[in-house]
């Protein structure tokens, strides 16, 4: 397996009035040819920041402080914009989270997806990318003919595939998909997931989902990434991941949500609020909430090591603890 | 779209009774009328004062004058002028109509586009010094006394400076050499420059037809406004009447700049707010996923979108510009619909003042029709 995307202690904060809100801290990863990861994690952990900063497109106020992100081996924090924007779609493409609101009102859609084409691919005539679109229509199960109409006369699902469409619009080598269906109702979404992985697998393209359900991302990614209050705490092949979960962020998040398949399982919440990832202090930022804090846990942060291979962890206290935190999440 | 316009037609020539109704009664209920002037005037007999309120038709009811009066509007017999007796108000309003329309929609115009273009680069370089400088010379500009600014143009050009002449909308002695009518050298003009923004629009529609790429849609287009400007250009060089038009136009840059002042501001800052708003929307950072360059976010996503509120502002804000035009036109001594109003009241010419309140109207009631139909073209989530 070759490595496509490596992001390497990437550090982006938001400079805010009150001080740095530590959105994206020291967060590693690496992805695969043609592998499917997921980001999971609560509202506010910075899976969206995590994945804008790969696709560079940062909020007026965001700050790149360090790290290095590396696309085909090329740094892509070091690109020119001009550079950046020949990555952009034609290199790595992003389904948003806004999916709803991620096409211009006043264009036909299928002229937006022409427009991404025609702009990476200058040779390609207008009649080559409209003929692209059908088929890219077709496979994302849309009515060709509903190219030459505009979003509003779109459903919500329909806007969601024709997105989707649109992400494969320039043949990329990683798709971005941050929550791409959590606008539509369980059994849309259920679908849309599996056309996904579906198209994913047969172009062969990598993936990352991003989304606060882990149960959702478990049936589509090889690979689950936790993030923790702009940190990522564990990360490890999905199997992994549900036999042997290390962090109790994870078993929590695990009994949080009620699996879709398999036995049905008691909902129990993690009990506590998120941090304020404004000026965020230099302890495990979990301790608050983790049944299982010790003294070093408040007073350091947690290294994010290789605790066996393909498992990082950043955690004082590994163990296999799903049990343990079921029976105190019960009380 | 023509049901569309049908529909609108109906709602102008419905608004159109109502305000005539309203002009009618308010110029009527004024004190001191031509009855009043003509009752007080000891070298008039009664006999003949009668006669003569016989001949303007008021002796009448004021209900029946109304009546007659509608009729007579769209026979275009809008009465007698008090004021320049014997001559129809129509010959008057039909010579000065085109001086306003010429005016005005040239000032506005060029306000419009100066507004949207530096709206939109103030809002795109947001932050920056040169957008606090911009910000507050525009909100100068949009609050600004009219009289204030008028009488520094007028100062800074045509006395300090002397380029531009002082007043009057031509040069009389350039004019008495000739028996040409003006009347007839602004309609020239005006269907000049109609015909260039019909060739713009034609050739923009041409654009869109025979190519899909931006590049060689914006050559068409440059290129065939380019020819269209030259053409007329020539016409106006060679032949006779052209030293005429040019002597009407050099009249007009003065009042065409204090009108674009006045009124770009406006533009400019709704155009910059909306901008502000359209900029955090999902669908712009789509189109910077998306690889676009800088230039295409901007002009094609962002500017495009943001443009839409400005329109509706723009027909709002059609009413100042009537008010404005009173101002502007009576201190350029421009002879257009606003002077007219303004001495017709003054000098209690009901039927000149009610003529020009009408026709003022009816101006601006197609500015809205026309308006609306650009936005319903540019929004394609308005259905007709
Ligand atoms: N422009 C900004 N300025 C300041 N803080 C920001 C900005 N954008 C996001 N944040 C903060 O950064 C943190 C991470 O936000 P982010 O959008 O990445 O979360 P997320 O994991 O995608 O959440 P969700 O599941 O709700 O989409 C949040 O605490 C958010 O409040
Ligand atoms: S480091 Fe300590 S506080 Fe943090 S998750 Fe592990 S055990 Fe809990
Ligand atoms: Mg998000």
């Amino acid at each position: 397996m070759k490595p496509i995307l490596e992001v390497k202690n990437l550090k982006m904060y938001y400079n805010t009035r009150s001080g740095y809100v530590k959105a994206a801290d020291d967060v590693s990863f690496v992805l695969n040819e043609g592998e499917a990861m997921g980001l999971v994690g609560e509202s506010g952990c910075g899976k969206t920041t995590t994945s804008m900063a790969i696709m560079r497109l940062l909020a007026e106020n965001a700050e790149i402080i360090s790290g290095h992100i590396y696309f085909k081996g090329k740094d892509l924090l070091k690109l020119s914009e001009e550079e950046m924007n020949k990555v952009r779609w034609a290199g790595i493409s992003m389904i948003f989270q806004a999916a709803m609101n991620s096409l211009n009102p006043v264009y036909r859609v299928g002229d937006q997806i022409i427009e991404a084409i025609v702009t990476h691919e200058p040779n390609v005539t207008f009649e080559e990318a409209r003929e692209r679109v059908a088929s890219l229509y077709k496979l994302v199960g849309l009515d060709p003919k509903r190219m030459d109409n505009y979003p509003h006369e779109y459903s919500g699902g329909m806007k969601q595939r024709a997105v989707i469409a649109m992400s494969l619009s320039c043949n990329p080598d990683i798709i971005i998909a941050d929550e791409p269906t959590t606008a539509l109702d369980v059994i849309v979404q259920d679908m849309i997931l599996k056309e996904m992985s579906r198209i994913q697998k047969k172009l062969n393209m990598s993936m990352i989902y991003i989304s606060h359900d882990i149960a959702v991302i478990a049936e589509v990614a090889e690979k689950i990434g936790i993030m923790y209050a702009g940190k990522l705490v564990e990360l490890s092949d999905s199997v992994t991941i549900f036999k042997k979960p290390a962090h109790p962020y994870t078993v929590g998040l695990m009994s949080s949500f009620p699996s879709i398949k398999g036995e049905k399982k008691e909902l129990v919440t993690i009990p506590g609020e998120p941090p304020n990832l404004l000026n965020a202090p230099d302890s495990c930022r979990f301790a608050p909430r983790c049944p299982f804090a010790t003294k070093e846990c408040w007073e350091k942060e947690p290294p994010y090591e290789e605790i066996e291979p393909n498992h990082f962890l950043a955690c004082f206290h590994p163990q296999n603890l799903r049990k343990q935190v079921s029976e105190y999440a019960r009380g | 779209m023509i049901k569309y316009i049908g529909n609108r037609l109906a709602q102008i020539l419905i608004l159109l009774v109502i305000y005539v109704a309203v002009v009618f009664f308010l110029l009527h209920s004024m004190p001191g009328g031509i009855e009043a002037v003509l009752a007080t005037n000891p070298n008039l007999t009664p006999a003949a004062r009668e006669s003569i309120l016989k001949a303007f038709g008021l002796t009448q009811p004021l209900p029946v004058q109304f009546v007659l009066y509608l009729k007579n509007i769209f026979t275009f017999n809008l009465g007698i002028s008090y004021s320049f007796y014997p001559t129809p108000v129509w010959t008057i309003i039909a010579r000065r109509l085109p001086r306003t329309i010429l005016l005005f929609t040239t000032a506005t115009l060029i306000a419009f586009f100066v507004g949207f273009a530096s709206g939109k680069s103030l809002a795109w370089k947001r932050g920056k010094t040169s957008e606090y400088v911009s910000t507050v010379v525009g909100v100068i500009a949009y609050t600004v006394f009219t009289p204030l600014l008028i009488f520094t143009l007028i100062w800074f050009f045509g006395s300090y400076l002397g380029i531009f002449p002082l007043n009057q909308f031509l040069n009389p002695d350039l004019w008495i050499r000739t028996n040409l009518n003006a009347q007839t050298i602004f309609l020239y003009l005006l269907l000049t420059i109609s015909l260039i923004g019909l060739a713009m629009l034609a050739s923009f529609a041409i654009a869109q037809k025979v190519s899909h790429r931006v590049k060689t849609r914006k050559i068409i287009f440059y290129i065939s406004t380019a020819i269209a400007i030259a053409l007329a250009v020539f016409w106006w060089a060679v032949s006779p009447v052209g030293i005429y038009g040019f002597d009407i136009l050099w009249h007009m840059i003065l009042p065409v700049m204090a009108v674009t002042i006045i009124s770009y501001a406006g533009t400019m800052l709704v155009m910059r707010d909306s901008m502000l708003e359209t900029i955090k929307e999902d669908f712009i950072t789509t189109a910077r996923a998306k690889g676009l360059p800088d230039k295409v976010v901007r002009d094609k996503h962002a500017a495009r979108t943001a443009m839409l509120p400005v329109i509706t502002n723009f027909v709002l804000s059609m009413g100042f510009v009537v008010s404005g035009g009173v101002i502007t036109e009576t201190l350029f001594s421009w002879p257009g619909m606003g002077m007219t109003l303004l001495d017709s009241v003054l000098a209690k010419d009901y039927p000149l003042a009610s003529g020009a309140l009408i026709f003022t109207g009816i101006f601006v009631l197609f500015a809205h029709l026309v308006i609306d139909i650009v936005y319903a073209f540019l929004d394609p989530r308005i259905r007709y």
